[in-house]
């Protein structure tokens, strides 16, 4: 399973890297694409507070994301 | 009529624009300036959103937990260069306990509320933004008020994004609401944590994120509603967060991973790996997900003691149990691995307005623990998440 | 609930492709809309047009060397907005510029004769012309007005208040390459997106055909391009453009090309006019003036203003 994850990150990480000879340097007018909304991180807020709460219960993990949430009795 | 022979001219002004608004008509269009990509700006439009999350887990021969959680959501730009966020949630949950080493029928049903809000400002500058928020949230045995402190600057070309946060929280516990119940009267726990993070785009079509979260806290660590679990009053945390955005122009569609690394000296390390493919379809937009998760159980964590004919011998364990300063049997502690596959549909009915459902599905089980071997003798157990939502802007 | 739709309407003016676009709900307010912009580019043309003998400057230079004009409301800011840009470029925009022509032929590729030159450099210069109140006049026979240095630009700046004032404000009106984008795109499936802009590269023999200099996206603002490439020859390996220098009758060489964003258009189009003017001080005098550019050296090197600060073009 590890495997399989590891590699289909790194795969999709070759293909995306493989066209560009200039990593870090774009210009604002290239940027069009970075804007669109399915490019955000942080995607819906309500979603990710829902979800990452219930994960913060049910495993031993949470955080990582921000800072300032506060606790809750579930853990 | 004598012609006026024009000296050496003075201008008025200095700056074109400003010439050019003596033109009927434009002044009416100069009160925009003109947008391209900035760094750091207050959102240009309030966002109102409401969602009805629900939660159901079950473990075989049990329903365990239903949680439902109507949320709301707001953010407004203030005055130019500020911004307000608020959340609010009522989660109800209702149910079976978790029964700890699923083999004691030791499920209690119970049910709670949980009242939480949290509310942040942003200032923005030029290049940077500040924010600081604070969140509340109340339970019938558990307070917590927390604080947080955070800033970003962006490099001159707006490629690279510093990011840095300072958090706090004080927790109460006091379980004597139920029923008298003294294991935690007026118990405290206390946590600051920091993170550093950069955000860096990468290509035209790739963002990546690293984020490092060092987090200390003290205090009651305790789990007061099950037996025998006596855990240490200190918790220190690292987590490892990278993220990457890899836009695929041929589908106007994203894909987005990560991948957590956490550790922390209850003796935990665990491993979260997720992926999205995000792709709009017209005024839809389809996310299916999925999630590995991970963790080692913590190095108090006790494993249930089966006697020769393979059956639980609850005296051995608990004897077991007995022999260590921190002890607990908490299944959440133990070391297992999860699945979650999701999927999330969106509709734009309007520019302003859209809808979503998402819905997830959730397997725990000690076999899917990263190299296979788990903590033993535990059951599986599902569950099912439930979003419905609706966000407005204006 | 109506749908979204996107109406383009194309038309020509001014010598150039022009397009309005916008995004709406109501078709037919849309279209009353858009027609009413394009009426007034129209208008603006005929106008001011110098090839018109009955426009307004074809009559005021009808009457060069003679009477005393007397316009309206609309000729006279222009005129001061001439007098303006005449005056912050100390001298080097210059609507008075236009007889240059005469000595110039950019169709058959022929050098300007000397003795043609200095007559028609006798005729420019703004200083010659005498104004007072809402009366002007060109002081000797033979001088011209030319409002072709912001005609285009204003006119786009004049067909998005048009639509504005309709109600409408996700559109944008491309007269030509000079732009006025007055909102970000509004359909649905677009969710505020900004419209996608491409300046066209100075030099597309250099470059794989049909690459552009650049990609912008642009949600509100006026952008316009001023270029040693509309019109120009080659003689003997040395380029000349259209763009010629009032004060020496000779076309500037510094710049391939400018593009400037700002406000509105008739101001992107002034400062990237003068900052061809200007050659190599443009880029000093652009900072003064707090608006996004793009500028394409002689020998193609790229400068950008701080704001924009990663600008690059494809090599």
């Amino acid at each position: 399973m590890k495997t399989i994850v590891l590699s289909l990150i790194a795969l999709a990480a070759l293909i995306g890297l493989s066209g560009c000879s200039n990593l870090g340097q774009v210009n604002a007018w290239e940027k069009g694409n970075l804007a669109k909304p399915q490019m955000t991180f942080e995607g819906d807020p309500l979603d990710q507070r829902f979800v990452q709460h219930t994960y913060g219960s049910k495993e031993n993990s949470s955080g990582g994301y921000g800072v300032g949430g506060g606790g809750c009795g579930c853990n | 009529m004598t012609p006026k022979n024009h000296p050496k001219p003075t201008p008025a002004t200095s700056s074109v624009l400003l010439a050019s608004l003596v033109l009927p008509g434009l002044a009416a269009l100069a009160a925009f300036s003109p947008m391209l990509a900035s760094a750091e700006s207050a959102p240009e439009q309030t966002t109102i959103a409401i969602k009805y999350s629900t939660y159901q887990d079950s473990q075989p021969g049990l329903d365990r937990v239903s949680v439902s959680a109507p949320q709301i959501y707001v953010q407004a730009p203030i005055a130019g260069n500020w911004s307000v966020e608020a959340s609010a949630v009522s989660d109800s949950v209702s149910g079976a306990s978790p029964r700890w080493h699923t083999q004691v029928s030791g499920a209690s049903r119970m049910s709670d509320e949980r009242k939480a809000g949290d509310l942040k400002f942003t200032r923005y500058l030029s290049r940077a933004a500040i924010s600081g928020s604070v969140a509340i949230s109340n339970e019938h045995d558990y307070a917590s008020r927390a604080l947080g402190l955070d800033a970003r600057w962006s490099t001159d070309d707006n490629n690279r994004t510093w990011t840095v946060g300072y958090g706090t929280s004080s927790d109460r516990i006091d379980t004597t609401y139920r029923e008298g119940n003294t294991t935690a009267v007026d118990q405290h726990k206390r946590t600051h944590e920091i993170m550093g993070g950069v955000t860096q785009v990468l290509t035209p079509t790739d963002l990546v994120q690293f984020n490092l979260t060092r987090s200390a806290g003290s205090g009651y660590y305790d789990d007061p509603y099950k037996m025998q679990d006596k855990r240490p009053d200190q918790r220190n945390t690292w987590i490892a967060l990278a993220r990457w955005n890899h836009y695929v122009d041929a589908y106007d569609a994203s894909l987005r991973s990560s991948y957590r690394y956490y550790t922390d000296t209850f003796g935990v390390q665990s491993h979260t790996a997720g992926v999205e493919w995000v792709q709009p379809v017209g005024r839809w937009t389809f996310t299916p997900g999925a999630r590995y998760y991970s963790q080692s159980a913590a190095s108090f964590y006790v494993d249930p003691v089966f006697n020769a004919n393979g059956t639980y011998d609850l005296g051995a364990t608990f004897m077991a149990a007995n022999a260590q300063t921190y002890k607990s049997f908490d299944q959440r502690l133990s070391a297992f691995g999860a699945v979650t596959l999701s999927l999330k549909v969106a509709y734009a009915i309007t520019p302003h307005t859209s809808v979503d459902v998402k819905v997830e599905d959730y397997q725990q089980k000690a076999a899917l623990h990263l190299g296979g071997s788990g903590s033993p003798g535990l059951d599986a157990f599902n569950a099912r998440f439930m979003q419905v939502g609706l966000t407005h802007r204006f | 609930m109506k749908p979204w739709r996107t109406l383009c309407i194309e038309f020509s003016a001014m010598a150039s492709p022009c397009s309005v676009q916008m995004d709406g709900q109501d078709e037919h307010a849309m279209r009353q809309a858009a027609t009413e912009a394009v009426a007034e580019v129209q208008r603006i043309e005929k106008k001011y047009s110098r090839y018109l003998k009955d426009s307004v400057i074809g009559r005021i230079n009808a009457a060069a060397g003679g009477q005393f004009f007397a316009v309206d409301e609309e000729t006279r800011g222009l005129l001061d907005f001439a007098q303006s840009l005449w005056t912050l470029s100390e001298g080097l925009f210059d609507c008075t510029s236009g007889v240059l022509r005469h000595a110039w032929d950019f169709k058959t590729g022929q050098l300007p004769e000397s003795k043609k030159l200095k007559e028609m450099r006798a005729l420019v210069g703004w200083e010659k012309v005498s104004r007072d109140a809402d009366l002007v006049q060109l002081r000797h026979p033979g001088m011209e007005l030319d409002f072709g240095g912001f005609g285009k630009e204003y006119a786009a700046d004049r067909a998005a208040a048009v639509l504005l004032r309709h109600g409408f404000a996700h559109a944008l009106v491309n007269l030509g390459g000079d732009l006025h984008a007055l909102g970000a795109r509004a359909l649905p499936e677009l969710q505020g997106q900004p419209w996608q802009i491409e300046i066209t590269h100075p030099r597309p023999e250099q470059v794989q055909a049909g690459v552009p200099l650049a990609q912008l996206p642009l949600s509100r603002g006026g952008l316009a391009t001023s270029g040693d490439y509309e019109r120009y020859f080659i003689k003997d390996g040395v380029r000349y453009c259209h763009v010629l220098n009032p004060l020496t009758g000779w076309p500037v060489s510094h710049w391939q090309s400018v593009s400037v964003l700002a406000a509105n258009t008739t101001t992107s189009g002034a400062l990237a006019t003068i900052a061809m003017l200007k050659g190599e001080h443009a880029i000093e005098w652009l900072n003064t003036q707090d608006v996004h550019y793009l500028a394409v050296q002689h020998d193609g090197q790229l400068l950008r203003s701080a704001a924009a600060h990663s600008l690059k073009a494809r090599p």
